[in-house]
């Protein structure tokens, strides 16, 4: 239930910073840091896309399987703690990844950005008792 | 735990889940509204109409301007307030400028918007429309030298809308009028207008100064130095006789 709540928290994040970059909102509401130097830097697009696509489509994706999760139907299920963990673990490393370049590439940090990450190892260390479930499910 | 226990948790939980939603969605729906209404014009308007009229267009741009309008010369500037030689020419060469001819009743200045980066995140048309918006309770030269000395500041600054508020605030204009104007489309369509105006001269950057006799053609000079503007302008006054 915790990581379903972080899971929408993050897609909420993401979904505003991904209206921002595709023009739908004004300025971005930014009271800590320079999250436009943030958003305009060439990081923040991978190709066309904007990188807040990658956070949406994750946390989405998270927030299902947590969801899935809650299901009487996937209660002795390892897919979902197997998936649950692998996404958490594939998020933070990717955040690890855009905190980085904000520290030391952009020199500029977004409180958004910076939000998401938290958010991602929050939902990481979330999951981490469904190594539990793994092990039971054995 | 009893399934009575899960679903009461579920149940608890479905609905701080669909709070959260609800709010979070619905803070970012009034965030792309707010935006969708225009409460801010922050970039120019489509005058697709006016475009291909040089005289419509000249009579949309409204400038603004200083000085004795009856005055035998005009000094024409198109400026862009994140533009530091813009900055330069209005803190530096202007006061010597207004001294010399301005106040003497021998020129007037005329000032155009030049907005050189028209993205909305930049400010630099909302800046133009605060100036203007500060000029309704007549203080736009204040407001516009303020943008410029503050130039490195407010182009850094994400909120940009409540810097210029400040500002207006610390000139001791009417906050309600003055932050209505700028939450407002007003200027909008003059300082597009001013753009398009700039665009079909042809000017290249800013500050594009120009010199001409009241009526007559206006010549651009190489450089905005006052140096420069005052042989410009003594030309055209001994022209004209009153020298």
């Amino acid at each position: 239930m915790v990581v379903a709540i972080l899971a929408l928290l993050g897609f909420l994040v993401s979904l505003y910073m991904l209206a921002y970059a595709l023009g739908l909102v004004g300025q971005v509401i930014c009271g800590v840091g320079n999250c436009e130097a943030v958003q305009n830097s060439p990081y923040s697009r991978i190709g066309p896309l904007p990188v807040a696509t990658l956070g949406v489509a994750g946390y989405l994706a998270l927030m299902v399987v947590s969801f899935l999760g809650l299901q009487p139907g996937f209660q002795g299920s390892r897919a979902v703690p197997f998936a649950l963990l692998g996404g958490g673990a594939l998020g933070v490393v990717f955040s690890a990844y855009l905190t980085y370049l904000e520290a030391f590439v952009i020199h500029a940090w977004c409180q958004w950005c910076v939000s998401s990450a938290v958010i991602m190892v929050l939902a990481f260390v979330a999951s981490l008792p469904e190594l539990r479930r793994i092990g039971d499910s054995k | 735990m009893s399934d009575g226990q899960a679903g009461g948790n579920l149940k608890g939980f479905y609905m701080v889940f669909g709070a959260v939603a609800l709010i979070g969605l619905g803070a970012l729906g009034f965030n792309v509204a707010s935006k969708a209404m225009g409460t801010a014009a922050m970039e120019p308007v489509d005058l697709e109409e006016v475009r291909e009229d040089l005289r419509l267009l000249r009579d949309l741009a409204v400038p603004v301007v200083k000085g004795d309008p009856d005055a035998p010369v005009t000094i024409i500037v198109f400026g862009d307030y994140l533009c530091n030689h813009c900055a330069a020419f209005s803190l530096r060469e202007r006061p010597r400028l207004e001294a010399e001819y301005v106040e003497s009743g021998k020129a007037r200045l005329v000032f155009y918007d030049f907005v050189l980066d028209t993205r909305p995140e930049t400010g630099t048309f909302l800046a133009a429309r605060a100036a203007r918006c500060a000029g309704d309770q007549g203080r736009f030269w204040e407001f516009h030298d303020r943008l410029y000395r503050s130039q490195i500041t407010w182009g850094m600054d994400s909120d940009k809308l409540g810097t210029f508020q400040e500002y207006g605030e610390a000139l001791g204009l009417d906050s309600r009028e003055f932050n209505g104007c700028l939450k407002s489309d007003r200027y909008a369509q003059e300082v597009s207008a001013n753009w398009e105006l700039a665009q079909a001269l042809g000017l290249g950057g800013t500050p594009a100064v120009l010199v001409g006799a009241e009526g007559g053609m206006s010549r651009n000079l190489p450089d905005y130095y006052f140096e420069t503007i005052q042989q410009a302008v003594d030309e055209v006054l001994g022209g004209s006789g009153t020298n």
